[in-house]
């Protein structure tokens, strides 16, 4: 019972970022591997503006989310864009974004130093009691989060004319560029929403665990495994694929050791690709000559 | 069978035309022959200052052992990435099972110690093999994110597992009782690391003699046709399957090879340092091989050996260190980058200026030059030519009665043609596409399938030819059962054909375009194309010679050394024609053969297609253009509404009155 709970909580934090990932691959097809980065640069944006005590803590977070989103945009502009053009086997942009993986977390480690560093921005103390296992508040708030977000991304593309543009982009680019709708206006934005969500996460998870620079590293692992799972065209796939890889990686090293937790989740990604390549929740496009 | 093995008498001027481009240069066999001297001796000179055993020429020898196992690892990950674009971010892993693998197997399990690097390298195939079954489907992002998952696991594992020593290393003092594997020996010869002063080091002539042979064969490989069909994979991989090519398995097989080579990486690792540190395995690890594919140059043979001793130099020399000194002098003591982030720098700066790599803006230099200047030659010639298909009649060979004496020959098994559709069906979700088609077609016959748009012509070619999965009814092939055949099944069977748009390899030229078409594209074994044989250079031969032949045959003799991508369109559907009966087909099945070509080039093409009939080709042409319909077709099948509508005489057809409703609409009258 105590694995499930903690396992759920922990699929809802890989959930959250999961869904940068899919919102990229949704609208642009591409991922950015520097994700991980952007979670390390959303905490310590936020820290460098902790002591601005006239900005509530939730101004803070926001200031993290804005300065996020508006790297992730130039990233896509600047490092993606040029590097998708020659078609849907040009994933030049796969090696342009683990570059600016290397570049963002070297220059983050010589600035900040290694050490992890205490970050009290919205940070919730405690725990709670869920069936019985006990949950840290954080946790719990991240994990809600997730949940609120992906209804959020949900309605806003169902419901919104935003969310019209990025389902139409993402079914065909071209004829929506006909429309006079700009596809790399909606990569932009895409990857600001979706790096700023990886801020957002990063500053959350840096409550829990201190910024450091390489505080995202582990998560990026995790939540690509969330995102392939759940299936990278779907955004409600973050959450169930989160849900099955924490339960399961969580279960696994309770009952095996650390290390099985790790590899239980990563061997269910391979599993589930071997079954369903596209993910469990996502569509699968047919070739046509 | 076919033209292949006619027209004797063009035969003397192939000495000629193989002279396009290549007068200057030598023969294959010799030119393999000093390509491998040359990669012998340059690795032999590499380890010359180490051959006393001098404690200053230690560093060096690592260094080059450090460069031999990033060449190696770089090779293979290029032949997947290069050529078949799948782009590995799990050569990294491979290396580090390579070199722990085979440390384990000599130390702890005490294994003869040619055993033990071999259970490594076979490790890293099965491992390969495993993570290739699992991940071929994908493509793209997914097929690099299970590799790196691969990848993180295995530095994962070697991080955290106890019997590797975790960050002690391996070996290790407390587990070991050394920190160094013992001296590994072979046959006698003892061969020690370049690890102590005065003392030889032995290790590093195996070393860099394997890595020059790795070199020599991934050479081999790349220009074979197994080559060839990687190349065809990472172009498009339906058109690999029509080309012939088992492309589930071409992609495992390479996988497996790439896993291989990047153990062998490892290996020479384990050989050098006698001593593995866990984090010296990290993700970094896998993106500098790859990076040192990408530098050197993708795709071409030398790029990744340039690449990979590039790379390896940068990294263990002081330039980084002293670029990042500069910058914290100059700019910001906090503000600047190190060795990593000045590698990133790098990576981006190669996809920005070099996207080709250094080997491969080189050639493309070099070859764009000796271009420009054949292009001044060919002038001349070219200028005669029109530019369209045109099959002149003086390149065809006159039609011997061959159609005749096959037809005569069908007589015998009456009722049975070459290709025999019954019943077929065709179901998309709801959608029935194609619905109870029955078709055939003989040798020396044209039959052509018309309709309006979506009537489901395409679907029934690409039912022929294995793209989709019939839901109903039977295909028969010279007597065989293909029904529901992959497509690389049904074009070993002898159905070849070429497609709406054409498919072709933009980037090769036309030459290299028709001999893709050859049948050894799908057939050439693994070891036949990395040993290369006499009997490969014997076919090589003969292939340039029938490819040449074939672009005489279509018109595009004076085009062989441009490419495809620079063709007008015509002349790719030319192309296409040529590259689909350098497989030997007995039946082509053309779609849309004539859509978006001249008036002129479809006269062209209609001369061409009259003579392949006459040569008893059977075909199959999909098409929208009723004057060439009309001009060359035995029997026309009209289809609307994914059924059979008419079927006769072009002129029976042509003046059915249901097929000119299909196309024009019923006069208002029949609506009411």
């Amino acid at each position: 019972m105590d694995a499930l709970v903690l396992g759920l909580v922990l699929g809802g934090l890989y959930a959250l970022l999961a869904q940068s990932f899919v919102l990229t691959f949704i609208t642009t097809k591409t991922l950015n591997f520097a994700v991980g980065e952007f979670v390390a640069l959303g905490a310590f944006v936020v820290l460098a503006v902790a002591s601005w005590s006239w900005l509530p803590d939730i101004g803070k977070v926001v200031v993290g989310l804005l300065v996020a989103g508006l790297i992730g945009a130039l990233a896509y502009r600047f490092l993606v864009l040029p590097f998708m053009t020659e078609g849907e086997h040009d994933v030049r942009w796969l090696l342009s974004t683990v570059a600016l993986s290397f570049v963002m977390l070297n220059l983050i480690t010589n600035v900040e130093g290694p050490s992890p560093q205490r970050s009290e921005t919205a940070r919730l103390g405690g725990s709670v009691d869920v069936l019985g296992a006990g949950v840290s508040k954080q946790q719990l708030l991240i994990a809600v989060l997730a949940v609120v977000v992906t209804v959020l991304l949900v309605v806003a593309s169902k419901k919104t004319p935003a969310g019209l543009v990025m389902r139409a982009v993402s079914q065909d680019p071209e004829t929506t560029s006909l429309m006079g709708v700009s596809p790399r206006l909606v990569g932009m934005v895409t990857y600001a929403v979706a790096m700023g969500i990886a801020g957002l996460t990063g500053t959350l998870y840096a409550a829990t665990v201190g910024a450091s620079p390489v505080m995202g590293a582990p998560l990026l692992v995790a939540s690509i495994a969330v995102a392939v799972v759940g299936g990278l065209s779907s955004l409600w796939g973050p959450l169930l694929g989160g849900a099955l890889y924490g339960v399961l990686s969580e279960f696994a090293s309770y009952e095996f050791g650390a290390i099985w937790g790790e590899t239980a989740g990563l061997l269910l990604v391979i599993a589930v690709l071997v079954w369903r390549p596209q993910g469990l929740l996502g569509r699968r496009t047919e070739v046509k000559l | 069978m076919s033209i292949l093995d006619q027209e004797p008498r063009t035969t003397p001027r192939n000495g000629d035309r193989t002279s396009l481009g290549s007068a200057r240069r030598l023969s294959p066999p010799l030119r393999d022959g000093l390509f491998a001297v040359a990669a012998l001796v340059i690795a032999l000179v590499a380890i010359l200052p180490g051959r006393d055993g001098a404690g200053t020429s230690i560093s060096l020898m690592q260094l080059v052992g450090s460069m031999a196992a990033m060449i190696v690892a770089a090779v293979g990950l290029n032949l997947l990435m290069g050529y078949a674009k799948l782009v590995s971010l799990g050569q990294g892993g491979f290396y580090a099972i390579g070199a722990y693998a085979s440390a384990w197997f000599i130390l702890d399990a005490g294994w003869h110690p040619l055993l033990a690097i071999a259970g490594a390298l076979a490790l890293c195939g099965a491992v390969g093999a495993v993570v290739a079954v699992a991940s071929m489907q994908l493509r793209g992002p997914q097929f690099s994110v299970i590799t790196l998952v691969l990848a993180i696991l295995v530095e994962r594992i070697l991080n955290e597992a106890a019997p590797f020593g975790r960050l002690a290393g391996y070996p290790n003092h407390a587990q070991h009782g050394t920190t160094g594997l013992p001296s590994i020996q072979i046959f006698g010869i003892t061969l020690e690391p370049p690890m102590i002063a005065n003392t030889v080091a032995t290790v590093m002539v195996p070393v860099v003699v394997l890595t020059a042979l790795v070199v020599i064969i991934s050479r081999n490989i790349a220009r074979s046709p197994w080559g060839s069909s990687l190349s065809a994979i990472g172009e498009s991989e339906m058109l690999a399957a029509h080309l012939g090519v088992h492309v589930f398995r071409r992609k495992v097989s390479v996988f497996v090879l790439a896993s291989v080579l990047g153990g062998l990486g490892g290996v020479f690792t384990t050989l050098t340092f006698a001593h593995l540190q866990p984090e010296t395995f990290d993700i970094f690890l896998t993106i500098t091989i790859v990076l040192a594919v990408v530098f050197g140059g993708s795709g071409t043979v030398l790029g990744p050996v340039v690449g990979a001793v590039g790379i390896v130099w940068l990294e263990q020399s002081d330039v980084l260190a002293e670029v990042s000194q500069l910058q914290q002098d100059h700019v910001s003591d906090s503000w600047y980058l190190s060795t990593p982030g000045l590698v990133g720098v790098l990576f981006i700066l190669t996809l920005f200026l070099m996207p080709k790599g250094i080997v491969g803006t080189l050639s493309a230099a070099v070859t764009g030059r000796r271009r420009h200047a054949q292009a001044g030659e060919d002038d001349g010639a070219g200028l005669g030519e029109t530019a369209g298909l045109d099959a002149d009649s003086d390149a065809v060979p006159d039609a011997e009665p061959h159609a005749e004496t096959v037809a005569a020959g069908q007589e015998d098994t009456v009722g049975k043609h070459l290709l025999e559709m019954t019943g077929l069906g065709k179901k998309f979700g709801g959608l029935q596409a194609v619905a109870d088609m029955d078709l055939s077609v003989d040798r020396g016959q044209i039959h052509a399938v018309i309709g309006p748009n979506g009537a489901g012509k395409s679907t029934l070619a690409n039912l022929l030819t294995g793209v989709y999965r019939p839901s109903a009814g039977t295909v028969v092939f010279e007597g065989r059962d293909i029904t529901g055949l992959a497509p690389h099944a049904v074009a070993r069977a002898g159905i070849g054909r070429t497609f709406q748009t054409p498919q072709l390899f933009g980037d090769a030229t036309v030459l290299e375009n028709v001999l893709a078409g050859f049948v050894d594209t799908g057939r050439t074994p693994l070891w036949a194309a990395a040993l290369k044989p006499p009997s490969r250079y014997r076919r090589d031969a003969e292939m340039r010679a029938e490819a040449e032949r074939l672009m005489r045959l279509v018109g595009l003799e004076q085009f062989a050394g441009l490419r495809a991508g620079e063709l007008p369109y015509g002349k790719q559907r030319a192309l296409e024609i040529a590259r689909a009966l350098a497989g030997e087909p007995e039946l082509i099945v053309l779609d849309e053969p004539a859509a978006g070509l001249l008036a002129t080039e479809t006269a062209g093409l209609g001369d061409l297609l009259i003579s392949l009939r006459a040569h008893g080709y059977a075909l199959i042409v999909v098409e929208h253009h009723m004057d060439l319909v009309a001009r060359i077709a035995d029997e026309v099948t009209c289809m609307d509404q994914g059924r059979l509508l008419s079927r006769g005489t072009p002129d029976q057809v042509l003046s059915d009155e249901a097929v000119v409703a299909a196309y024009l609409g019923k006069p208002m009258e029949e609506h009411r």
